[in-house]
Protein backbone atom coordinates (compact mmCIF):
# COMPACT_ATOMS: atom_id res chain seq x y z
CA UNK A 1 0.00 0.00 0.00
CA UNK A 2 2.58 2.30 1.02
CA UNK A 3 4.13 1.56 -1.96
CA UNK A 4 2.07 3.68 -3.92
CA UNK A 5 3.93 7.03 -2.58
CA UNK A 6 6.83 6.41 -5.20
CA UNK A 7 5.30 7.54 -7.63
CA UNK A 8 8.35 8.98 -10.53
CA UNK A 9 10.10 6.25 -9.84
CA UNK A 10 13.22 5.75 -12.53
CA UNK A 11 11.89 4.06 -15.11
CA UNK A 12 15.00 1.96 -16.76
CA UNK A 13 14.99 1.57 -20.89
CA UNK A 14 17.35 2.30 -23.23
CA UNK A 15 15.59 5.58 -25.14
CA UNK A 16 16.79 8.78 -26.24
CA UNK A 17 16.15 10.93 -23.48
CA UNK A 18 17.53 8.27 -20.65
CA UNK A 19 21.22 8.48 -22.81
CA UNK A 20 20.74 12.38 -22.97
CA UNK A 21 23.21 14.39 -20.39
CA UNK A 22 21.51 14.32 -16.81
CA UNK A 23 22.62 18.22 -16.80
CA UNK A 24 20.88 19.22 -19.96
CA UNK A 25 17.77 17.63 -18.50
CA UNK A 26 17.95 19.26 -15.07
CA UNK A 27 18.58 22.72 -16.89
CA UNK A 28 16.00 21.67 -19.88
CA UNK A 29 13.44 20.92 -17.48
CA UNK A 30 13.77 24.19 -15.27
CA UNK A 31 13.16 26.16 -18.64
CA UNK A 32 10.16 23.75 -19.11
CA UNK A 33 8.74 24.59 -15.93
CA UNK A 34 9.47 28.23 -15.79
CA UNK A 35 8.00 28.70 -19.64
CA UNK A 36 4.38 27.27 -18.40
CA UNK A 37 4.24 29.91 -16.71
CA UNK A 38 3.86 32.16 -19.68
CA UNK A 39 1.93 30.10 -21.79
CA UNK A 40 -1.19 32.00 -21.79
CA UNK A 41 -3.79 30.53 -24.46
CA UNK A 42 -5.52 27.34 -24.45
CA UNK A 43 -4.00 26.81 -28.28
CA UNK A 44 -0.31 27.44 -26.79
CA UNK A 45 -1.43 24.73 -24.30
CA UNK A 46 -2.20 22.53 -27.20
CA UNK A 47 1.44 23.15 -28.51
CA UNK A 48 2.91 22.24 -25.17
CA UNK A 49 0.84 19.09 -24.96
CA UNK A 50 2.17 17.76 -28.60
CA UNK A 51 5.54 18.39 -27.24
CA UNK A 52 5.04 16.96 -24.35
CA UNK A 53 3.45 13.60 -25.87
CA UNK A 54 6.58 13.74 -28.23
CA UNK A 55 9.08 13.62 -25.09
CA UNK A 56 7.03 10.36 -23.66
CA UNK A 57 6.96 8.95 -26.66
CA UNK A 58 10.62 9.62 -26.95
CA UNK A 59 11.79 8.33 -23.70
CA UNK A 60 9.56 4.96 -23.68
CA UNK A 61 8.32 5.43 -21.18
CA UNK A 62 4.55 4.36 -21.05
CA UNK A 63 1.81 7.28 -21.12
CA UNK A 64 0.29 5.77 -17.58
CA UNK A 65 3.34 5.75 -15.43
CA UNK A 66 3.60 9.26 -16.38
CA UNK A 67 0.00 10.44 -15.51
CA UNK A 68 0.20 8.26 -12.32
CA UNK A 69 2.33 11.18 -11.25
CA UNK A 70 -0.30 13.29 -11.09
CA UNK A 71 -2.60 11.13 -8.56
CA UNK A 72 -0.74 12.82 -6.15
CA UNK A 73 -1.34 15.87 -6.52
CA UNK A 74 -5.31 14.99 -7.13
CA UNK A 75 -5.87 17.21 -3.84
CA UNK A 76 -4.23 20.08 -4.25
CA UNK A 77 -5.70 20.52 -7.80
CA UNK A 78 -9.12 20.20 -7.30
CA UNK A 79 -8.76 22.96 -4.41
CA UNK A 80 -7.19 25.45 -6.46
CA UNK A 81 -9.32 24.88 -9.48
CA UNK A 82 -12.05 25.48 -7.37
CA UNK A 83 -10.49 28.84 -5.89
CA UNK A 84 -10.42 29.92 -9.14
CA UNK A 85 -13.61 28.95 -10.53
CA UNK A 86 -15.17 30.91 -7.71
CA UNK A 87 -13.02 34.36 -6.99
CA UNK A 88 -12.59 35.25 -10.24
CA UNK A 89 -14.70 38.01 -11.59
CA UNK A 90 -15.65 38.72 -14.63
CA UNK A 91 -13.98 41.50 -16.62
CA UNK A 92 -15.87 43.90 -16.50
CA UNK A 93 -18.83 45.11 -13.61
CA UNK A 94 -21.57 44.92 -16.34
CA UNK A 95 -20.64 41.14 -17.43
CA UNK A 96 -23.57 39.03 -16.08
CA UNK A 97 -22.27 36.03 -14.29
CA UNK A 98 -23.00 32.55 -15.81
CA UNK A 99 -24.33 31.06 -12.88
CA UNK A 100 -25.08 32.34 -9.10
CA UNK A 101 -26.21 31.38 -5.88
CA UNK A 102 -27.40 33.70 -2.92
CA UNK A 103 -27.50 31.23 0.19
CA UNK A 104 -28.03 34.03 2.08
CA UNK A 105 -28.26 37.77 1.83
CA UNK A 106 -25.31 39.56 1.25
CA UNK A 107 -23.52 36.39 0.16
CA UNK A 108 -23.23 35.37 -3.77
CA UNK A 109 -21.22 32.44 -5.18
CA UNK A 110 -20.80 33.75 -8.88
CA UNK A 111 -18.93 31.86 -11.44
CA UNK A 112 -17.90 34.47 -14.76
CA UNK A 113 -16.17 32.81 -17.71
CA UNK A 114 -13.07 34.06 -16.73
CA UNK A 115 -13.06 32.20 -13.38
CA UNK A 116 -13.74 28.94 -15.87
CA UNK A 117 -11.08 29.64 -18.18
CA UNK A 118 -8.76 30.68 -14.98
CA UNK A 119 -9.54 27.38 -13.34
CA UNK A 120 -8.60 25.09 -16.87
CA UNK A 121 -5.71 26.77 -16.92
CA UNK A 122 -4.19 26.64 -13.41
CA UNK A 123 -5.27 22.82 -13.67
CA UNK A 124 -3.30 22.61 -16.56
CA UNK A 125 -0.28 24.62 -15.63
CA UNK A 126 0.19 22.13 -12.24
CA UNK A 127 -0.85 19.22 -14.47
CA UNK A 128 2.09 20.04 -16.96
CA UNK A 129 5.00 21.23 -14.20
CA UNK A 130 4.29 17.94 -12.52
CA UNK A 131 4.20 15.51 -15.68
CA UNK A 132 7.20 17.25 -16.85
CA UNK A 133 9.26 16.83 -13.93
CA UNK A 134 8.43 13.18 -13.58
CA UNK A 135 9.87 12.95 -17.00
CA UNK A 136 12.96 13.66 -15.51
CA UNK A 137 13.13 11.37 -12.67
CA UNK A 138 11.40 8.43 -14.53
CA UNK A 139 14.05 9.13 -17.40
CA UNK A 140 17.02 9.86 -14.63
CA UNK A 141 18.65 7.60 -12.20
CA UNK A 142 18.92 9.60 -8.80
CA UNK A 143 22.52 9.83 -9.01
CA UNK A 144 22.91 11.03 -12.36
CA UNK A 145 20.64 13.55 -10.66
CA UNK A 146 22.93 14.09 -7.70
CA UNK A 147 25.76 14.25 -9.72
CA UNK A 148 24.07 17.04 -12.16
CA UNK A 149 23.12 19.02 -9.29
CA UNK A 150 26.97 18.99 -8.11
CA UNK A 151 28.57 20.04 -11.76
CA UNK A 152 25.75 22.48 -11.94
CA UNK A 153 26.27 24.12 -8.70
CA UNK A 154 29.76 24.04 -8.63
CA UNK A 155 30.11 27.91 -9.65
CA UNK A 156 28.76 27.95 -6.23
CA UNK A 157 32.27 26.87 -4.68
CA UNK A 158 33.31 30.28 -5.17
CA UNK A 159 31.73 31.72 -2.69
CA UNK A 160 32.25 28.97 0.03
CA UNK A 161 28.92 27.15 -1.03
CA UNK A 162 29.44 23.45 0.25
CA UNK A 163 28.27 21.73 -3.46
CA UNK A 164 29.39 18.47 -3.15
CA UNK A 165 28.13 17.79 0.12
CA UNK A 166 24.64 19.51 -0.63
CA UNK A 167 25.04 16.72 -3.32
CA UNK A 168 25.58 13.77 -1.08
CA UNK A 169 22.74 14.97 1.53
CA UNK A 170 20.35 14.82 -1.70
CA UNK A 171 21.68 11.56 -2.62
CA UNK A 172 21.39 10.23 0.95
CA UNK A 173 17.84 11.70 1.72
CA UNK A 174 16.66 10.13 -1.85
CA UNK A 175 18.41 6.59 -1.30
CA UNK A 176 16.64 6.65 2.20
CA UNK A 177 13.24 6.69 0.84
CA UNK A 178 12.96 3.15 -0.04
CA UNK A 179 14.17 2.05 3.29
CA UNK A 180 12.33 3.94 4.82
CA UNK A 181 9.43 3.05 3.54
CA UNK A 182 9.63 -0.21 3.94
CA UNK A 183 10.35 0.24 7.88
CA UNK A 184 7.24 1.90 8.28
CA UNK A 185 5.47 -1.12 6.33
CA UNK A 186 6.84 -3.31 9.26
CA UNK A 187 6.17 -1.17 12.07
CA UNK A 188 2.76 -0.84 10.85
CA UNK A 189 2.54 -4.30 11.07
CA UNK A 190 4.30 -5.24 14.07
CA UNK A 191 2.05 -2.85 16.14
CA UNK A 192 -1.37 -4.22 14.10
CA UNK A 193 -0.30 -7.67 15.28
CA UNK A 194 -0.09 -6.47 19.31
CA UNK A 195 -3.88 -4.98 18.17
CA UNK A 196 -3.32 -1.74 16.90
CA UNK A 197 -6.04 -0.24 15.12
CA UNK A 198 -5.61 2.43 12.83
CA UNK A 199 -9.16 2.20 10.77
CA UNK A 200 -11.68 2.98 13.19
CA UNK A 201 -12.49 5.83 15.41
CA UNK A 202 -12.67 9.40 15.55
CA UNK A 203 -9.94 12.00 14.01
CA UNK A 204 -8.57 12.68 17.53
CA UNK A 205 -7.94 8.44 17.92
CA UNK A 206 -6.64 8.41 14.80
CA UNK A 207 -4.01 11.07 14.83
CA UNK A 208 -3.10 9.25 18.05
CA UNK A 209 -3.06 5.84 16.62
CA UNK A 210 0.02 7.17 14.59
CA UNK A 211 2.21 7.74 17.71
CA UNK A 212 3.30 4.03 17.82
CA UNK A 213 4.59 4.60 14.09
CA UNK A 214 5.93 7.61 13.98
CA UNK A 215 8.07 7.11 17.26
CA UNK A 216 9.91 3.85 15.94
CA UNK A 217 10.48 5.45 12.52
CA UNK A 218 12.05 8.40 13.66
CA UNK A 219 14.59 6.47 16.38
CA UNK A 220 15.29 4.15 13.45
CA UNK A 221 15.77 7.28 10.98
CA UNK A 222 18.49 8.92 13.84
CA UNK A 223 19.71 4.95 14.13
CA UNK A 224 20.98 5.29 10.23
CA UNK A 225 21.96 8.08 10.11
CA UNK A 226 24.37 7.71 12.76
CA UNK A 227 25.18 3.94 11.23
CA UNK A 228 26.02 5.16 7.91
CA UNK A 229 28.01 8.50 9.74
CA UNK A 230 29.90 5.96 11.63
CA UNK A 231 30.20 3.48 8.75
CA UNK A 232 31.54 6.86 6.27
CA UNK A 233 33.98 8.07 9.14
CA UNK A 234 35.60 4.49 9.33
CA UNK A 235 36.14 4.83 5.98
CA UNK A 236 38.36 8.13 6.22
CA UNK A 237 35.23 9.62 3.90
CA UNK A 238 36.14 13.25 3.40
CA UNK A 239 33.55 15.69 1.56
CA UNK A 240 34.96 17.23 -1.87
CA UNK A 241 38.86 16.60 -1.58
CA UNK A 242 40.08 15.40 -4.97
CA UNK A 243 37.22 12.97 -5.67
CA UNK A 244 36.75 11.90 -8.94
CA UNK A 245 33.77 10.69 -10.52
CA UNK A 246 33.37 7.08 -12.01
CA UNK A 247 30.49 8.08 -14.79
CA UNK A 248 32.23 11.50 -15.98
CA UNK A 249 29.19 13.05 -18.04
CA UNK A 250 29.47 14.24 -21.45
CA UNK A 251 27.83 16.16 -24.08
CA UNK A 252 26.73 14.62 -27.23
CA UNK A 253 24.47 15.34 -30.05
CA UNK A 254 21.16 14.33 -28.34
CA UNK A 255 21.87 17.25 -26.07
CA UNK A 256 22.26 19.86 -28.44
CA UNK A 257 19.36 17.88 -30.63
CA UNK A 258 16.95 18.26 -27.36
CA UNK A 259 18.62 21.67 -25.76
CA UNK A 260 17.44 23.11 -29.49
CA UNK A 261 13.98 22.23 -29.96
CA UNK A 262 13.34 23.21 -26.61
CA UNK A 263 15.44 26.36 -26.46
CA UNK A 264 13.13 27.46 -29.85
CA UNK A 265 10.01 25.80 -28.68
CA UNK A 266 10.07 28.45 -25.61
CA UNK A 267 11.72 31.02 -27.30
CA UNK A 268 7.81 31.16 -29.29
CA UNK A 269 6.69 31.02 -26.06
CA UNK A 270 8.14 34.19 -24.17
CA UNK A 271 8.04 36.08 -27.76
CA UNK A 272 4.08 35.58 -27.80
CA UNK A 273 4.01 36.67 -24.24
CA UNK A 274 6.13 39.76 -24.34
CA UNK A 275 4.59 41.12 -27.61
CA UNK A 276 0.34 40.36 -26.41
CA UNK A 277 0.15 44.06 -26.27
CA UNK A 278 1.36 44.51 -29.40
CA UNK A 279 -0.18 41.58 -31.22
CA UNK A 280 -3.58 42.08 -29.14
CA UNK A 281 -5.68 41.26 -32.42
CA UNK A 282 -4.91 37.92 -32.70
CA UNK A 283 -7.19 36.91 -29.86
CA UNK A 284 -6.61 33.61 -29.90
CA UNK A 285 -3.22 33.32 -29.17
CA UNK A 286 -3.74 34.86 -25.76
CA UNK A 287 -6.94 34.11 -24.52
CA UNK B 1 -30.61 -31.30 -17.40
CA UNK B 2 -28.51 -30.54 -14.46
CA UNK B 3 -27.97 -27.02 -13.44
CA UNK B 4 -24.34 -25.48 -13.51
CA UNK B 5 -23.41 -24.12 -10.33
CA UNK B 6 -20.79 -22.50 -9.87
CA UNK B 7 -18.27 -24.72 -8.28
CA UNK B 8 -17.01 -23.83 -4.63
CA UNK B 9 -14.56 -26.28 -2.67
CA UNK B 10 -16.19 -27.49 0.22
CA UNK B 11 -15.33 -26.49 3.54
CA UNK B 12 -12.34 -28.71 4.75
CA UNK B 13 -12.96 -30.90 7.79
CA UNK B 14 -10.56 -29.03 10.53
CA UNK B 15 -8.66 -32.11 12.37
CA UNK B 16 -9.22 -32.42 15.95
CA UNK B 17 -6.80 -30.69 18.07
CA UNK B 18 -5.02 -28.76 15.47
CA UNK B 19 -4.08 -25.10 15.68
CA UNK B 20 -3.53 -24.45 12.32
CA UNK B 21 -4.67 -25.79 9.39
CA UNK B 22 -4.44 -24.72 5.75
CA UNK B 23 -5.33 -26.20 2.55
CA UNK B 24 -4.29 -25.71 -0.72
CA UNK B 25 -3.43 -21.94 0.11
CA UNK B 26 -2.16 -19.91 -2.54
CA UNK B 27 -0.84 -16.20 -2.58
CA UNK B 28 0.39 -13.89 -5.05
CA UNK B 29 1.49 -10.64 -4.91
CA UNK B 30 0.57 -8.10 -7.23
CA UNK B 31 -1.67 -10.32 -9.08
CA UNK B 32 -2.82 -7.48 -11.84
CA UNK B 33 0.39 -5.89 -12.88
CA UNK B 34 3.56 -6.84 -14.62
CA UNK B 35 5.40 -7.72 -11.32
CA UNK B 36 2.83 -10.40 -10.39
CA UNK B 37 5.00 -12.88 -7.68
CA UNK B 38 3.36 -16.25 -7.24
CA UNK B 39 4.62 -16.45 -3.31
CA UNK B 40 2.60 -19.80 -1.90
CA UNK B 41 1.70 -22.33 -3.61
CA UNK B 42 -0.79 -25.02 -2.66
CA UNK B 43 0.72 -24.99 0.77
CA UNK B 44 -1.18 -27.79 2.80
CA UNK B 45 0.09 -27.89 6.41
CA UNK B 46 -1.20 -29.13 9.92
CA UNK B 47 0.19 -28.05 13.17
CA UNK B 48 -1.82 -29.42 16.33
CA UNK B 49 -1.81 -27.49 19.48
CA UNK B 50 1.73 -27.93 21.59
CA UNK B 51 4.30 -28.36 18.54
CA UNK B 52 7.31 -26.87 18.21
CA UNK B 53 7.61 -26.35 14.65
CA UNK B 54 10.87 -24.59 12.98
CA UNK B 55 10.25 -22.99 9.37
CA UNK B 56 13.73 -22.53 7.22
CA UNK B 57 14.08 -21.46 3.62
CA UNK B 58 15.84 -18.88 1.73
CA UNK B 59 14.96 -15.40 1.99
CA UNK B 60 12.20 -14.89 -0.84
CA UNK B 61 11.04 -18.60 -0.33
CA UNK B 62 7.64 -17.75 1.15
CA UNK B 63 7.77 -18.09 4.80
CA UNK B 64 7.74 -14.97 6.06
CA UNK B 65 4.42 -14.49 4.02
CA UNK B 66 3.10 -17.71 5.24
CA UNK B 67 3.38 -16.88 8.66
CA UNK B 68 1.95 -13.42 8.46
CA UNK B 69 -1.18 -15.08 7.38
CA UNK B 70 -1.44 -16.70 10.44
CA UNK B 71 -3.23 -13.55 12.39
CA UNK B 72 -4.21 -12.09 9.58
CA UNK B 73 -1.54 -9.15 8.17
CA UNK B 74 -2.42 -10.83 5.09
CA UNK B 75 -5.77 -11.86 4.26
CA UNK B 76 -6.19 -15.35 2.10
CA UNK B 77 -6.47 -14.71 -1.29
CA UNK B 78 -7.31 -18.35 -2.36
CA UNK B 79 -7.28 -21.90 -0.38
CA UNK B 80 -8.34 -22.35 2.90
CA UNK B 81 -6.97 -21.51 6.29
CA UNK B 82 -7.78 -22.19 10.11
CA UNK B 83 -6.16 -20.76 12.93
CA UNK B 84 -7.23 -21.94 16.62
CA UNK B 85 -11.24 -22.54 15.34
CA UNK B 86 -11.53 -19.60 13.25
CA UNK B 87 -12.09 -19.53 9.43
CA UNK B 88 -9.67 -16.95 7.70
CA UNK B 89 -10.77 -17.02 4.27
CA UNK B 90 -14.07 -16.09 5.89
CA UNK B 91 -15.11 -11.84 5.33
CA UNK B 92 -14.49 -11.01 8.02
CA UNK B 93 -12.46 -13.16 11.08
CA UNK B 94 -12.48 -11.75 14.52
CA UNK B 95 -9.06 -10.02 14.26
CA UNK B 96 -9.20 -8.66 18.07
CA UNK B 97 -9.48 -12.38 18.77
CA UNK B 98 -6.85 -13.88 16.51
CA UNK B 99 -4.30 -11.52 17.05
CA UNK B 100 -4.41 -11.48 21.00
CA UNK B 101 -4.35 -15.40 20.57
CA UNK B 102 -1.43 -15.67 17.70
CA UNK B 103 1.26 -13.81 19.52
CA UNK B 104 3.91 -12.20 16.34
CA UNK B 105 7.18 -11.43 17.06
CA UNK B 106 8.71 -10.20 14.28
CA UNK B 107 12.31 -9.52 13.07
CA UNK B 108 14.33 -7.23 15.49
CA UNK B 109 11.14 -6.61 17.39
CA UNK B 110 12.61 -4.30 19.52
CA UNK B 111 13.04 -1.68 16.61
CA UNK B 112 8.50 -1.26 17.02
CA UNK B 113 9.42 -0.30 21.20
CA UNK B 114 7.73 3.09 21.20
CA UNK B 115 6.39 4.28 24.56
CA UNK B 116 7.75 6.42 27.81
CA UNK B 117 8.24 3.63 30.25
CA UNK B 118 8.73 -0.39 30.01
CA UNK B 119 5.50 -0.86 31.74
CA UNK B 120 3.42 1.70 29.21
CA UNK B 121 5.19 -0.79 26.20
CA UNK B 122 4.56 -4.03 27.51
CA UNK B 123 1.11 -2.79 28.01
CA UNK B 124 0.28 -0.91 24.56
CA UNK B 125 -0.93 -4.85 23.17
CA UNK B 126 -2.96 -5.31 26.49
CA UNK B 127 -4.61 -2.30 26.72
CA UNK B 128 -5.52 -2.64 22.30
CA UNK B 129 -7.42 -5.73 23.63
CA UNK B 130 -9.43 -4.00 26.15
CA UNK B 131 -7.94 -5.53 29.09
CA UNK B 132 -8.55 -3.06 32.57
CA UNK B 133 -6.03 -1.12 34.19
CA UNK B 134 -5.07 -3.31 37.17
CA UNK B 135 -4.97 -6.19 35.41
CA UNK B 136 -2.67 -4.90 32.44
CA UNK B 137 0.15 -4.32 34.62
CA UNK B 138 -0.20 -7.55 36.97
CA UNK B 139 0.18 -9.32 33.01
CA UNK B 140 3.02 -7.16 32.40
CA UNK B 141 4.61 -7.80 35.75
CA UNK B 142 4.05 -11.68 35.07
CA UNK B 143 5.49 -11.06 31.11
CA UNK B 144 8.44 -9.31 31.97
CA UNK B 145 9.65 -11.48 34.54
CA UNK B 146 9.10 -14.27 32.27
CA UNK B 147 11.75 -12.73 29.90
CA UNK B 148 14.19 -12.74 32.93
CA UNK B 149 13.83 -8.85 33.78
CA UNK B 150 13.68 -7.31 37.28
CA UNK B 151 9.99 -5.61 37.07
CA UNK B 152 10.50 -3.32 40.10
CA UNK B 153 13.87 -1.71 38.13
CA UNK B 154 12.67 -1.67 34.54
CA UNK B 155 9.25 -0.43 34.65
CA UNK B 156 9.57 3.07 34.90
CA UNK B 157 12.46 2.87 32.58
CA UNK B 158 12.76 4.10 29.12
CA UNK B 159 12.97 1.07 26.56
CA UNK B 160 15.43 3.22 25.14
CA UNK B 161 17.69 3.31 27.81
CA UNK B 162 18.18 -0.38 27.92
CA UNK B 163 20.79 -2.41 26.40
CA UNK B 164 20.27 -4.40 22.80
CA UNK B 165 19.59 -7.83 24.50
CA UNK B 166 16.95 -6.13 27.26
CA UNK B 167 15.20 -4.15 24.67
CA UNK B 168 14.61 -7.37 22.21
CA UNK B 169 12.97 -8.92 25.95
CA UNK B 170 10.92 -6.11 26.54
CA UNK B 171 9.66 -6.55 22.99
CA UNK B 172 9.21 -9.99 23.88
CA UNK B 173 7.15 -9.19 26.77
CA UNK B 174 4.75 -7.15 24.63
CA UNK B 175 3.69 -9.88 23.00
CA UNK B 176 3.90 -12.79 25.47
CA UNK B 177 1.47 -10.60 28.10
CA UNK B 178 -1.47 -11.48 25.81
CA UNK B 179 -0.66 -14.73 26.63
CA UNK B 180 -0.86 -15.86 22.87
CA UNK B 181 -1.94 -19.52 22.53
CA UNK B 182 0.61 -19.46 19.05
CA UNK B 183 3.57 -17.77 19.27
CA UNK B 184 5.09 -17.13 15.95
CA UNK B 185 8.44 -15.67 16.19
CA UNK B 186 10.69 -14.17 13.28
CA UNK B 187 14.46 -14.63 13.23
CA UNK B 188 14.33 -14.05 16.83
CA UNK B 189 18.21 -14.17 18.30
CA UNK B 190 19.08 -12.73 15.02
CA UNK B 191 21.82 -10.22 16.03
CA UNK B 192 22.20 -11.11 19.55
CA UNK B 193 25.16 -13.05 21.03
CA UNK B 194 25.98 -16.43 21.74
CA UNK B 195 24.48 -16.32 25.62
CA UNK B 196 21.41 -14.04 24.85
CA UNK B 197 20.56 -16.32 21.90
CA UNK B 198 19.90 -18.97 23.89
CA UNK B 199 18.11 -17.10 26.34
CA UNK B 200 15.60 -16.32 24.53
CA UNK B 201 15.69 -20.04 22.74
CA UNK B 202 15.21 -21.62 26.24
CA UNK B 203 12.28 -19.39 27.23
CA UNK B 204 10.71 -20.33 24.12
CA UNK B 205 10.95 -23.78 24.89
CA UNK B 206 9.55 -23.48 28.28
CA UNK B 207 6.83 -21.76 27.23
CA UNK B 208 6.34 -24.41 24.76
CA UNK B 209 7.27 -27.28 27.08
CA UNK B 210 5.16 -25.59 30.26
CA UNK B 211 2.26 -23.50 29.13
CA UNK B 212 1.71 -26.24 25.81
CA UNK B 213 2.09 -22.91 23.63
CA UNK B 214 2.30 -23.68 20.15
CA UNK B 215 5.45 -22.33 18.67
CA UNK B 216 6.57 -21.36 15.02
CA UNK B 217 9.79 -20.27 14.39
CA UNK B 218 11.60 -18.64 11.58
CA UNK B 219 15.17 -19.31 12.02
CA UNK B 220 18.70 -19.14 9.70
CA UNK B 221 20.54 -21.01 12.43
CA UNK B 222 20.25 -24.69 11.57
CA UNK B 223 22.21 -25.53 15.00
CA UNK B 224 19.38 -23.61 16.99
CA UNK B 225 16.57 -25.08 14.87
CA UNK B 226 18.16 -28.40 14.91
CA UNK B 227 17.99 -28.70 19.23
CA UNK B 228 14.53 -26.89 19.46
CA UNK B 229 11.89 -27.91 17.00
CA UNK B 230 10.18 -31.14 16.87
CA UNK B 231 9.02 -30.59 13.63
CA UNK B 232 10.89 -28.37 10.55
CA UNK B 233 8.91 -26.98 7.54
CA UNK B 234 11.55 -26.12 4.40
CA UNK B 235 10.39 -23.62 2.24
CA UNK B 236 11.20 -23.96 -1.40
CA UNK B 237 9.62 -21.29 -4.15
CA UNK B 238 6.81 -20.68 -1.97
CA UNK B 239 6.05 -24.41 -1.88
CA UNK B 240 7.11 -26.67 1.15
CA UNK B 241 9.70 -28.78 0.13
CA UNK B 242 10.33 -30.57 3.37
CA UNK B 243 7.93 -31.26 6.57
CA UNK B 244 10.01 -33.68 8.39
CA UNK B 245 11.40 -34.46 12.31
CA UNK B 246 15.12 -32.62 12.40
CA UNK B 247 17.04 -35.92 12.58
CA UNK B 248 15.03 -37.17 9.52
CA UNK B 249 15.42 -33.79 7.74
CA UNK B 250 19.18 -33.30 7.91
CA UNK B 251 20.37 -36.72 6.96
CA UNK B 252 19.39 -36.12 3.73
CA UNK B 253 23.11 -34.20 3.30
CA UNK B 254 22.78 -33.51 -0.51
CA UNK B 255 19.27 -32.58 -0.49
CA UNK B 256 19.86 -29.77 2.25
CA UNK B 257 23.14 -28.43 0.70
CA UNK B 258 21.74 -28.06 -2.50
CA UNK B 259 18.91 -25.59 -1.06
CA UNK B 260 22.41 -23.90 0.58
CA UNK B 261 21.33 -24.72 4.13
CA UNK B 262 23.83 -26.07 6.79
CA UNK B 263 23.48 -29.41 7.94
CA UNK B 264 23.73 -29.03 11.87
CA UNK B 265 27.17 -29.65 13.19
CA UNK B 266 25.83 -32.71 15.65
CA UNK B 267 23.45 -33.97 12.53
CA UNK B 268 26.63 -34.33 10.37
CA UNK B 269 28.53 -36.00 13.68
CA UNK B 270 25.37 -38.47 13.73
CA UNK B 271 25.18 -38.72 10.07
CA UNK B 272 29.36 -39.71 9.70
CA UNK B 273 28.65 -42.15 12.84
CA UNK B 274 26.14 -43.75 10.72
CA UNK B 275 28.14 -44.28 7.69
CA UNK B 276 30.09 -46.15 10.13
CA UNK B 277 27.75 -48.20 11.15
CA UNK B 278 26.75 -46.39 14.78
CA UNK B 279 23.53 -45.63 14.88
CA UNK B 280 22.85 -42.90 18.12
CA UNK B 281 19.10 -42.76 19.59
CA UNK B 282 16.83 -40.33 17.63
CA UNK B 283 16.61 -38.00 20.34
CA UNK B 284 20.30 -36.79 20.88
CA UNK B 285 20.13 -33.07 19.60
CA UNK B 286 22.09 -30.60 21.69
CA UNK B 287 25.97 -31.56 21.86
CA UNK B 288 26.02 -32.65 25.37
CA UNK B 289 23.03 -35.11 24.82
CA UNK B 290 24.88 -36.80 21.77
CA UNK B 291 27.93 -36.79 24.33
CA UNK B 292 25.97 -38.55 27.03
CA UNK B 293 24.89 -41.26 23.86
CA UNK B 294 28.53 -41.85 22.34
CA UNK B 295 29.80 -42.46 26.12
CA UNK B 296 26.68 -44.47 26.92
CA UNK B 297 27.23 -46.42 23.85
CA UNK B 298 31.61 -46.89 24.21
CA UNK B 299 30.51 -48.46 27.86
CA UNK B 300 27.83 -50.81 26.35
CA UNK B 301 30.30 -51.99 24.14
CA UNK B 302 33.64 -52.34 26.53
CA UNK B 303 31.31 -53.88 28.98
Amino acid sequence: MLRDVTFGQYYPADSFVHKMDARIKLVLTLLYMVGIFFVQSFVVFGFVTVLLLAVVLVSRVPLRSVLRSVRGIVVLLVFTAILNLFFTKGADASEQPLWAWSPWNGFTIEIYVNGLKSAAKIFLRLVYLVVGSCILTLTTTPVDLTHAVESLLKPLRVVKFPVHEFALIMSLTLSFIPSLIEETDRIIRAQKARGADFDTGGLVKRAKAFVPILIPLLVGGFRRAEELANAMNSRCYEGATKRTCMRVMKLSWRDLVASLVMVIFFTGVFLLYGMSSKWGGIVWLYY
Amino acid sequence: MPKSEKVTAPTPTVPQNAAIFAQNLNFIYNPKSGFAKHALINVDLTVCQGEFVAIVGHTGSGKTTFVQHLNALIRVQSGYLNVLGQDLSAKKPDLKLLRRQVGMVFQYPEYQLFADTVLADVCFGLKNFGIDKDERENMAREALELVGLDFAKVKDKSPFDLSGGEKRRVALAGVLAMKPKILVLDEPTAGLDPRGKSEILTLVKKLNQTEGVTVLMVSHDMNEVYENANRILVFRDGAIAFDLPPRDLFRMEEEIESMNLEVPAVAAFCNELERRGIVLPKECRTVDETLAAVVALKEARDA
